[in-house]
């Protein structure tokens, strides 16, 4: 075990597990770690060997030989109180022009897991104007108790009166959990009504689950690049908030029989005074693309990025019912636009069918790949990330494959019902 | 007018190498720049004070390296740079972040009133797009996220003008001063720094505040302030690739061989999309 010059033992970093959140930095009593070069950084001469470092340390990245004494992670009795009067898993129901989103119904699915395993609740969180269908297929999906904010003030959505709302709604209600689906509305929400609760709001989880024994959220999310996944505790403060993306968690069923209780809020919505929308430019539903809905992608790397080509890749995409959509240079180059991006920047999807064209496979676009059900890869470098994971690759140059492929495809389909490609 | 733009240093995302031993990324030796959509806010912020007079003030909260992030933003046309730099900030999550970000920008309003506080969409590393509805919620100021235009500025009103990003289409919105507002990257790439920009951004004196200077309280900030903790991380169990057909053994054998092993291994999800009766004939 290292020691410095005062014959204290010392903490080491490994660098190769530290991902550099800096947890340890603002541990340290003495300031003795920094941050260089990304990762943490101990000086050995200004170190107590407290191991205070080691016990914060999220990564396992601190080596300390030393037995440091677990001090149990207690809270203050009086807190424990206050937070046992949280009760229940609350999803908040997100309407666009008079419907329901997705991926709300996903999370009331996800949400009955959790109240499950909490012998709780699941209660809807549902604002808007003549809402009232909604409110009943909330119970469908899943949810016992719908709280309903019904106001023509709720109309179109507005940050701060739907922020001050759903704030005073989860002040009275109390739940111990709060999901709100990662919509660009959802983002825009979570965090204002989050600072307005000064609680803890994690973005974008891709997994959720509970912690049995502490009774706690787990909330799990890919972080820098997708490449390293964190699961990220709540303790001390509530609700547990957590946003997650569309498609990430299973579409529940619908059931008409169940049985819940529709609890009118009342609540006097005010129309915020400091904004006024002038004018909403609205994609025509028909041409609008939606790549996050799409069964089958054919999706266009840096690697086919030739447009003489694009009729070709349109061909294919249409022969399976399909969209085009690319990763990021393409966009870059603007080659098409930028709701068709796949990856972190860009849309996260879950189609039944992924045939990725000259993608690589860098991580900021794999993250937004893995909710797809089966993978094939086309490209020409046999190494390429891409071809190391896909669930099926052809290794060649897709100006010769494609041409094939759509020639096998058509011969072993002979009734092929020709839709457009979307 | 007095526009304060929220920057932050993130690992550049595009030099990372995964550690094949490990699956996780190896973070050390990294470069570090400044998050993408922060440059094209800060853009924007020069724009709008060339546009309608004023003065940009870029802040970041981090480590001292950061700096050189400040400096960037100086050479492209910021007037003044802060870098708010505490061992006691460490660790901090986004509402201890929008915390301290907004006690910043108090301050700075003491001296000269902000109407305006611009941050990026996102950041590239953490990708939350927390941080700057945090601080719009705390100073009170009206969030217009997902900017794609700035329309124009009324100063005589006190309004801006903006058309902003939703799903399926945009919003033309008109709000009253004071705004925060986070920016897509569509309104517009920043520009390349001037030489004599640049010379000044390398003798440009940055100031650099502690939690102290801004009066923070410190149980709300670092660590201690921060309701999320990281309990573990780990690395995702790595996808395993399927069989690889190769066209260096002929073009029609590796296709073929292709469609014969997915029409009889994946019958079921191509019978679900291929609109047909799902029979299949085979060749």
């Amino acid at each position: 075990m290292p020691k410095n010059s005062k014959d204290k033992d010392i903490a080491e970093v490994v660098s190769k597990k530290c991902s550099g959140c800096q947890a340890c930095v603002g541990e340290c009593p003495v300031g003795c770690i920094d941050i260089v070069d990304g990762v943490a950084k101990i000086t050995a001469e200004k170190c107590i060997g407290c191991g205070k470092c080691v016990m914060i340390c999220p990564s396992d990245a601190i080596l300390f030989d030393k037995p440091v004494k677990k001090k149990a992670v207690k809270t203050a009795e009086v807190k424990e109180s206050a937070i046992a009067q949280y009760q229940g898993v609350a999803v908040f129901i997100e309407v666009k022009e008079g419907v329901a989103a997705d991926v709300s119904w996903e999370l009331v699915g996800k949400g009955r897991e959790l109240a499950h395993k909490l012998n709780t609740k699941v209660m809807g969180f549902l604002v808007g104007h003549n809402v009232k269908k909604i409110a009943s297929a909330a119970i469908s999906y899943g949810c016992d108790s719908v709280y309903v904010m019904d106001n023509p003030a709720f109309e179109v959505y507005v940050s701060r009166v739907y922020g001050t709302a759903l704030t005073e709604l989860c002040k009275q209600v109390k739940p111990e959990i709060f999901l709100i689906g990662a919509s660009p509305l959802g983002r825009d929400l979570s965090s204002v009504i989050a600072t307005k609760l000064q609680t803890g709001l994690t973005a974008d989880c891709t997994g959720l689950d509970i912690d049995t024994q502490e009774k706690l959220l787990m909330m799990t999310r890919p972080t820098f690049g997708g490449n390293i996944m964190a699961t990220i505790y709540c303790r001390n403060h509530r609700p547990q908030m957590s946003t997650v993306r569309p498609k990430v968690f299973k579409m529940p069923k619908s059931d008409s029989t169940r049985a819940g209780e529709i609890v009118p809020f009342n609540y006097e919505a005010q129309a915020d005074p400091l904004i006024k929308i002038l004018e909403t430019i609205k994609i025509d539903a028909a041409n609008a693309i939606d790549i996050t809905h799409a069964e089958v992608l054919v999706v266009l790397g840096k690697g086919a990025s030739e447009s003489k080509h694009f009729p070709m890749f349109e061909e294919l995409a249409s022969l399976l019912g399909g969209s085009i959509a690319c990763s990021r240079p393409l966009v870059e180059a603007g080659l098409l636009p930028y709701v068709r991006q796949v990856g972190q920047t860009g849309k996260t999807v879950a189609p039944k069918l992924y045939i990725g064209i000259g993608v690589s496979g860098a991580v900021q676009h794999m993250v937004g790949i893995n909710g797809s059900e089966k993978v094939i890869a086309i490209n020409n470098d046999k190494n390429a990330q891409m071809v190391q994971v896909a669930d099926y690759s052809i290794v060649g140059d897709y100006a010769v494959i494609i041409p094939e492929l759509i020639k096998g495809l058509k011969a072993r389909v002979p009734n092929f019902l020709i839709q457009g490609a979307k | 007018m007095h526009i304060v733009v929220c920057v932050k240093q993130v690992p550049d995302t595009t030099q990372v190498k995964i550690d094949p031993a490990t699956n996780t990324l190896v973070r050390a030796g990294v470069e570090s720049i400044c998050n993408p959509y922060d440059l094209v806010a800060v853009e924007a912020a020069v724009k709008m004070t060339e546009k309608y007079g004023g003065t940009v003030s870029v802040i970041t909260m981090g480590i001292p390296a950061a700096e050189a992030q400040l400096r960037e933003c100086l050479s492209l046309g910021a007037h003044q740079a802060i870098l708010i730099s505490d061992r006691a900030l460490a660790g901090a999550d986004t509402l201890a972040t929008s915390y301290t970000l907004a006690s910043a920008v108090s301050k700075l309003n003491e001296s000269d009133p902000v109407q305006i506080v611009l941050c990026g969409k996102q950041a590239i590393d953490g990708d939350t797009a927390q941080t700057g509805p945090g601080i719009a919620t705390r100073l009170g100021f009206t969030q217009l996220t997902y900017v794609s235009n700035i329309v124009g500025i009324d100063i005589t009103k006190q309004t801006i003008t903006v058309r902003r990003e939703i799903e399926n289409g945009s919003q033309i919105v008109e709000a009253k001063l004071p705004v925060m507002l986070t920016v897509e990257l569509e309104l517009g790439a920043p520009r390349y720094a001037s030489l004599p920009n640049l010379i000044k951004a390398v003798k440009h004196e940055i100031k650099i505040w502690g939690s102290k200077e801004l009066g923070c309280a410190v149980d709300l900030i670092g660590l201690k302030g921060s309701p999320t903790s990281v309990k573990t991380i780990f690395a995702p169990p790595p996808r395993k690739g399927g069989p690889v057909f190769d066209t260096s053994d002929g073009n029609d054998k590796a296709v073929n061989g292709f469609l014969d092993t997915i029409f009889q291994k994946e019958a079921a999800i191509l019978s679900q999309i291929l609109n047909t009766d799902g029979k299949v004939k085979h060749a």
